[in-house]
């Protein structure tokens, strides 16, 4: 029976390959989405789970998430620096770690934050060590940057058409494990260098930076009024540091953009006198790193915390959630956004289910004309002795076999694409997506089967039933 | 070998008139040898599946060897049509991507009943029908090598009765001429009536008896004809 039916496959390959394929590809379609849709969920949640809390100026939360955990860049408002301080001193807090973002270098963006934040969250160094001057920097895991080398950040990124910041070079000291998270694509620097790279003032330097701070517009006042969104409405740098700078240069040094924001329109105005080109500040590389944070350091767009227990982040969450602050947990928000991306991820399942069903129907058609004309070959099978059911049966093989090999290819190309997408996304977020089969993949599988078997079992039931002696005289 | 007994029989189809076949009565002995003709539309072939229960009777009895084969139901007389039927048709029906050997042991791996006696006798029975070669492709044969693969088919479960329905109309003289022979030799051989439909003279008047057709009816029977003479 087996060799009847590949001899007929052999006879009749070009339209058997075309069923496979067509098959396949329409399987195909229906794994990508669903393996790429699971694996965006594990990997950004794998991204998100070390930290556990959030908190940022009030404003949206998905978008604080977004920038702090994921780096993406975008203004994000920020908030007073006397958070910082406060939930340095708090007892129900592990660690805190400020983030300051804004900068890039070759395509990896800049991270200003701290040495507890690096060592709590990243197994280990594969080469060099920690950054101990403000001049030195650790690169994440995916940054193709060797020990030792250069770099000198650029305001914003390249695409936006960032200038680079004239005078500032930092060392790479270390070079991190990778974490699976776009963290592996960052360049971490002190959190006090990004400070004074912006001209912003920090303790020591406070005095004398500050005539400098009171003429710079770049300086964001800390602490910041409440409410303010900076760089709200205005198109321009994604840097939450440096949005004011941004509006100085769009607005040629007229600072009317800011009034409607309520921000100081004396910094502003003030920009008129300051030097054109885009230095404000700039780093001693060799000075020491403090991060004890008082209550005068800048404003920050994002502070990360990793509170003591359960109790404690639920608390520190509901402290920081009303006025100026904005709380979050990462996983939450996550869970949000993964209800939005349900609903895509329902049309596109439905458009892979409608081409499915497609496809199905395109296969009934076909296997019913080719039992039509298979008509007389049937019968004589039946005339010459071959019982009722091996009719049936060679019939229902036949397309499901092809049906079959084509599921099977199509899970493989599938496989293939989601990893290839996730290859790409992986470079470009620095999120490793854990593209791979769960147990619900092979109840789809058989439940395809199934659905395959029914559908063959069309046009061997006509075969079966069609008579031998009217299929003879036609 | 079988014997045909044929009771009131009457085949219609929905929408004609009269019957396409109607036989009062007809008695074929075992092992002999029947040639069947009449015009187109006669109702040969019908006569044909009727008997070989391919098709079934409207009403009245077919009797082989005693039992009815008009009963049974579809399965049934395919089973029973599998066992005591050898069946040769104008058209070959062999199956093209198989060998000759592999043509000749379809139906019969089919039905799982193929054993290695039956493999070597479908080996024998080709070199009976004179082909050298059963490992050679159906499709790469010519018609008269084809009709003798039919026919090597048809005798491999040595079948009590051997129907042929026009067998040597596609071929010309000599093929035909040889394939008649053939399936005359091959039936006496393997002990079975033989029934065969055809207009061919030489083939017909090889055989014992002859019955016409005309309009569905028995016009003519050389037995009933030879004892009423
Ligand atoms: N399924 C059917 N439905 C309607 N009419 C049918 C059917 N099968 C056969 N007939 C009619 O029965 C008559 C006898 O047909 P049959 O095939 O037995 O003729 P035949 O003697 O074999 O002719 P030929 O020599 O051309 O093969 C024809 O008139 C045919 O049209
Ligand atoms: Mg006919």
């Amino acid at each position: 029976m087996i060799r009847f039916i590949l001899a007929d496959l052999r006879r009749l390959w070009a339209g058997a390959v075309v069923v496979v394929l067509l098959v396949a590809l329409a399987v195909a379609l229906g794994v990508t989405v669903t393996l790429q849709e699971r694996a965006l969920r594990l990997g950004s949640a794998r991204a998100a789970d070390k930290f556990d809390l959030v908190i940022g100026a009030a404003g949206s939360e998905t978008q604080l998430v977004l920038s702090s955990i994921f780096l993406q860049p975008s203004p994000l408002p920020l908030m007073s620096g006397e958070v910082l301080a406060k939930l340095s001193k708090d007892k129900r807090v592990t660690w805190v770690a400020p983030v300051g973002f804004g900068d890039s270098f070759a395509g990896y963006p800049l991270v200003g934050t701290t040495r507890a934040l690096i060592s709590s969250t990243v197994s280990g160094f594969s080469e060099g060590r920690m950054f101990d001057k403000e001049g030195e920097a650790v690169v994440g895991a995916a940054v193709k940057l060797p020990v030792g080398a250069e770099i000198k950040p650029m305001h914003g990124t390249a695409q936006i058409g960032g200038e680079t910041h004239a005078g500032v070079v930092y060392h790479v000291a270390g070079r991190l494990q990778p974490t699976g998270t776009p963290w592996d694509r960052a360049i971490l620097v002190p959190i006090q260098a990004v400070w004074h790279v912006h001209g912003l003032g920090h303790k020591e330097h406070d005095q004398e930076e500050s005539g400098h701070t009171a003429s710079t517009p770049a300086v964001v006042p800390a602490p910041l009024p409440a409410g303010h969104y900076h760089g709200d409405g205005h198109d321009h740098g994604p840097s939450p540091l440096l949005g004011n700078r941004e509006v100085h240069t769009a607005d040629n040094g007229h600072g009317h953009a800011h009034e409607a924001s309520g921000s100081a329109p004396d910094a502003a105005h003030a920009a008129e006198d300051h030097d054109e080109h885009d230095h404000h500040g700039s780093i001693d590389a060799d000075a020491a790193i403090d991060e004890d944070f008082t209550a005068t350091a800048p404003g920050l767009p994002a502070v990360l915390v990793k509170p003591k227990t359960i109790a404690d982040a639920y608390k520190l969450r509901q402290e920081y959630r009303s006025g100026n602050t904005l709380a979050v947990f990462p996983g939450e928000v996550l869970t949000n956004l993964y209800a939005t991306m349900g609903d895509a991820k329902l049309v596109l399942s439905a458009v892979a289910a409608g081409s499915q069903g497609l496809v199905a129907a395109a296969l009934v058609l076909v296997t019913v004309t080719h039992i039509g004309q298979r008509r007389r070959q049937i019968g004589a099978l039946r005339a010459f002795g071959a019982p009722r059911l091996s009719v049936f049966a060679i019939v229902w093989l036949e397309l499901f076999l092809l049906v079959a090999i084509g599921i099977g290819l199509g899970f493989l190309i599938g496989l293939v694409a989601a990893q290839m997408i996730a290859e790409v996304f992986t470079t470009q977020s620095g999120i490793v997506l854990p593209v791979g089969f769960a147990r619900e993949d092979i109840r789809s599988a058989l439940l395809l089967l199934g659905a395959s078997a029914m559908l063959a079992s069309v046009p061997a039931l006509l075969a079966y039933r069609q008579s031998p002696a009217a299929a003879l005289r036609a | 070998m079988l014997a045909l007994v044929i009771e009131r029989l009457a085949v219609s189809f929905a929408g004609l008139s009269s019957p396409v076949l109607a036989i009062d009565h007809l008695t074929i002995a075992a092992g002999e040898r029947i040639a069947i003709t009449g015009g187109s539309g006669s109702g040969k072939s019908t006569f044909i599946n009727i008997a070989t229960g391919l098709e079934k009777a409207t009403s009245g009895k077919v009797f082989w060897n005693g039992a009815d084969i008009a009963n049974l139901s579809e399965s049934r007389r395919d089973r029973w049509r599998a066992e005591h039927v050898g069946l040769v048709m104008q058209d070959f029906h062999l199956f093209p991507g198989l060998s000759a050997v592999e043509n000749v042991l379809l139906p019969a791996r089919l039905a799982r009943v193929a054993d290695a006696a039956l493999v070597a006798r479908a080996h024998e029975l080709l070199k009976i029908v004179g082909l050298s070669r059963p490992e050679q492709k159906i499709e790469t044969m010519s018609r008269g090598e084809m009709q003798r693969v039919a026919i090597a088919r048809a005798l491999l479960r040595k079948p009590g009765v051997l129907v042929a329905d026009e067998p040597t109309a596609s071929l010309d003289a000599d093929a035909g001429e040889n394939v008649g022979r053939l399936l005359i030799d091959m039936a006496d051989e393997a002990g079975s009536t033989l029934i065969v439909v055809s207009h061919d003279h030489r083939l017909i008047g090889r055989l014992d008896r002859r019955i016409t057709l005309a309009a569905g009816r028995i016009a003519a029977d050389s037995a009933v004809e030879g004892v009423a003479a």
